[in-house]
Order: structure tokens, then C-alpha cells, then sequence
């Protein structure tokens, strides 16, 4: 490790202009921080100079209408305690509950979860499935992303020099679901996870799948096989053994591949039926 | 490397520290700055809750947290938890229920748990209580006393 300075930028342009003092990787961002301590740890070459985003005025949290628009340094634990969020995202309360602990989520953020990209990150899926949209503002003016386009690969994104995540938008609510397989509930890291939403608004399901290096990925084989908003059984386990078929999961200390491919298949199938059955519960009441 | 001046309230006492490394963690100002030898360092990386303190009420790693991150906060550490009505009383049920055996995770747990009590009231059931005690690790109870004592809790706020 080597030593740092550890600075606060008071304004946005400040912020700005301190991430221009270096080279990427000299100068890197602090959210919460929770991802980003462990490597300021690590023995060899570190940051130089380390930006602390708890200044900017983006711990928030704001609907207009049924847009959701999380800023990008409140805390995942705020998120999770607004009971619209829960009741309007129900699959993304799920996906941030799978995040470390309560100790952990007081900190933790979204804005640093896309910022860091964890390879097994166990919100990417969700956002994918949400098709949410990632607002960037930067030395040239503001500009938003889709996640998909963001996320680039393990610990890689489309963040050009100089630029900061101000907020995450949620377009629609959806009915959604999250789940995961891993060897302990809570601290742990998901060895696979699946996130399913169905948009009301166009009626077509999204699927995307975590924990499988080296980022999360929408399963659009799988997704074309779900043709209505009530999928049939046998379209249903199509879209299983699709997922089966196409998913490019490697081996690692988490899992095998084989297994990878066996989990996500298995959680495709239960994701959508959970998100079938949780509609129709909706619509019984 | 030098650092800035650091001021945190710790248990109700305001402490000034000059020189604070932007690098140093809570962790390591509470136990070796401030000498509270109660908040325990296990894994140092997020996964096992031993270093758990309240900062401004929330539950929180102290070992993943730069300490200069919650410059002007008010801490809770389990040196603070005798003084604590809530705090007193997790500790009374945990001690009733024989929830500890070598003691190392227990300041951690004492501290999520009371954390938890004050951000969610009386409203959440000794399951839920338990889910939300997933981020810390006990390697000696087995957890089963250690949900006899949130158990208590739950009997004694009713």
C-alpha cells in the first residue's frame, strides 16, 4: 500500500478537476467505500490520491411520476428502507438486500457499485433487467448511458476522464424478482444470480444473469422465448434450457461453469414464475 | 504523511486528533488512537460485523470506513452500550441466554442489534432481526443462542 491523500471536493466542478490532477488509477473516487477499502490495502502500487464524493448534495431520492431517480452516493441502506421502492421495484429490494450486510449497506451505494463494476456485483443484474439509465456528468457537459452500455467488463466501464455518476434512473416500475445462489446469505457473493422483470409497458420480459465473470449480461435468447406477458409452461422452461445453452460461464474458486449453467437455468425458470405468481397475487387482491 | 485534524464524538465525549492520515481506518482510530479495545478487528475486509460500531446511529464497519469519511460524526462503540438503555438491555438478554462463548464477535453483534432496534422500533419480528444480523459471524454458538437472546428481546418488548 501506499500512502494517500484523501480529499473533498465541495462542488461537482471541483470534484471535476481534482479527477483531472492524474492518470486513472492515480486518482480514483470514494463513494462508500466499501469495495474500494479492501484494494487501498492491498501491498504493491495504490492510488495517489483519493476523491471523496460525501460533499456533493446526491444522497437522494426522488419520484416523479413512475420515475425513480436514485442520486449516485445514497446509501443502499436508504434505498431499501422507502417502502415505494419496495413496493414498485420489488425484484431491486431484493437485489439490494443481497448486498453484504446492514453494517455494509449503510455505506455502500449505487453510484459506486456501477463505478467499481464488480465482476459479481449483485446489483448489475437488476439494473439490467430495470433497464435503468446511468447519468453521467463530466469536464464536457452531462450525458446519460443505458447500464448495458456503461458496464464494459470486470472492473471496467464506459466512464470517460473526468467524469462522475450523479444518479441512476429507473424508468417504469416492474414486476420483479431477484435471486441467487451463494454459500452464505449475507457478506457473501452471489456464485450466480438471475433478475427478471416483465415491462408493462411493452409486455416483454428482460432476464439478466450475475456472478458469472466477467459481467453481468441480459440473456436475450432466453428473453425471445417468452412470447407473452403469461408465458406458457413450455415456454418457460424453454427460456431455462436456453439460458442452459447460451450462457458463457467460466470457472472459478466460486463455482464451475457446468454448475453456473445449471444454477441460472434453474433460477430463469423459478424468477419468472415468481413473477408470474407475485402478479397474479396482485391482481387477486 | 501528515493528515488533518479529526473531531468525533465518541460515546458522548468530543475527542480533537491532529495529524489523522487520510488513510487511517475507524477501525484502527478507535482502537489504537482512542484505546477502546472493545470494537474487535476479525477479517478486516467487510465479511465477519466484529468491528461493527453506530456512527450517527448506523450500523457500520469501522474497518472498511476511512476515518476522515465521518469527520464530525457522533460514535457508538460497545464501551458506550453501559450507559445505554437499548444497549443495556441487548447486552442483559444476550448475557440470560448464554449468547457468547469467547466473546470476540459479541461487541459487533451487540452493536448491529441495537442498531437495528432503533431504526426499526418495535415493528420487526425476531426473524427479520435475525436476516439483518447475516453481516456478522459467531464461530463458537452456532447462532441458536444468539437468536434465544433476540428472542428475549422480542418477549420483553411486548
Amino acid at each position: 500500500m501506499t500512502p494517500f491523500a484523501l480529499v473533498t471536493p465541495s462542488s461537482v466542478d471541483a470534484a471535476i478537476a481534482e479527477l483531472r490532477t492524474g492518470a486513472p488509477g492515480e486518482v480514483v473516487l470514494l463513494a462508500g467505500g466499501t469495495d474500494l477499502a479492501f484494494d487501498l490495502e492491498r501491498p504493491g502500487p495504490g492510488p495517489r490520491r483519493v476523491v471523496s464524493l460525501r460533499r456533493l448534495p446526491w444522497r437522494t431520492l426522488d419520484w416523479n411520476g413512475a420515475v425513480l431517480t436514485v442520486g449516485s452516493t445514497l446509501p443502499l441502506r436508504s434505498l431499501e428502507r422507502d417502502p415505494e421502492v419496495g413496493r414498485r421495484h420489488p425484484g431491486l429490494l431484493e437485489a439490494i438486500r443481497a448486498v453484504g450486510g446492514v453494517p455494509l449497506r449503510h455505506r455502500a451505494t449505487l453510484g459506486g457499485n456501477l463505478g467499481r463494476a464488480a465482476p459479481a456485483s449483485d446489483l448489475l443484474p437488476m439494473l439490467l433487467a430495470l433497464d435503468a439509465e446511468v447519468d453521467l456528468v463530466g469536464p464536457t457537459g452531462a450525458r446519460s448511458l443505458s447500464v448495458d452500455r456503461f458496464l464494459i467488463g470486470s472492473r471496467r466501464t464506459a466512464l470517460a476522464e473526468g467524469e462522475l455518476i450523479r444518479s441512476v434512473r429507473f424508468p417504469e416500475p416492474r414486476p420483479s424478482t431477484y435471486l441467487w445462489q451463494r454459500v452464505r446469505p449475507a457478506n457473501d457473493i452471489s456464485q450466480v444470480a438471475v433478475a427478471a422483470a416483465l415491462s408493462p409497458t411493452d409486455g416483454r420480459w428482460r432476464l439478466a444473469v450475475g456472478g458469472v465473470p466477467p459481467r453481468a449480461i441480459r440473456l436475450p435468447d432466453a428473453e425471445a422465448a417468452l412470447r407473452s406477458t403469461t408465458p406458457s409452461e413450455t415456454e418457460v422452461r424453454d427460456a431455462a434450457e436456453r439460458t442452459a445453452g447460451h450462457l458463457p460461464a467460466a470457472t472459478d474458486q466460486r463455482a464451475s461453469g457446468e454448475y453456473r449453467r445449471h444454477l441460472a437455468s434453474v433460477l430463469v425458470e423459478r424468477a419468472v414464475r415468481s413473477v408470474l405468481d407475485a402478479r397474479a397475487g396482485a391482481e387477486g387482491r | 504523511m501528515t493528515g488533518e485534524r479529526l473531531v468525533l464524538t465518541v460515546n458522548g465525549t468530543s475527542h480533537t486528533m491532529d495529524d489523522v492520515p487520510g488513510a487511517e481506518r475507524l477501525l484502527d482510530t478507535i482502537r489504537w488512537r482512542l484505546g477502546l479495545k472493545g470494537t474487535k478487528e476479525g477479517c478486516r475486509s467487510g465479511e465477519c460485523g466484529a468491528c461493527t460500531v453506530l456512527v450517527d446511529g448506523a450500523s457500520t464497519l469501522s474497518c472498511l470506513t476511512l476515518s476522515h469519511e465521518v469527520d464530525g460524526s457522533s460514535l457508538t462503540t460497545i464501551e458506550g452500550m453501559a450507559n445505554d438503555p437499548v444497549g443495556r438491555t441487548v447486552q442483559e438478554a444476550f448475557a440470560r441466554a448464554g449468547a457468547l462463548q469467547c466473546g470476540y464477535c459479541t461487541p459487533g453483534f451487540v452493536l448491529a442489534l441495537v442498531g437495528l432496534l432503533r431504526e426499526r422500533g418495535s415493528g420487526a419480528s425476531s426473524d427479520e432481526l435475525l436476516a439483518d444480523l447475516g453481516g456478522n459471524l459467531c464461530r463458537c454458538t452456532g447462532y441458536l443462542a444468539i437468536a434465544r437472546a433476540v428472542a428475549l428481546l422480542q418477549k420483553e418488548e411486548a
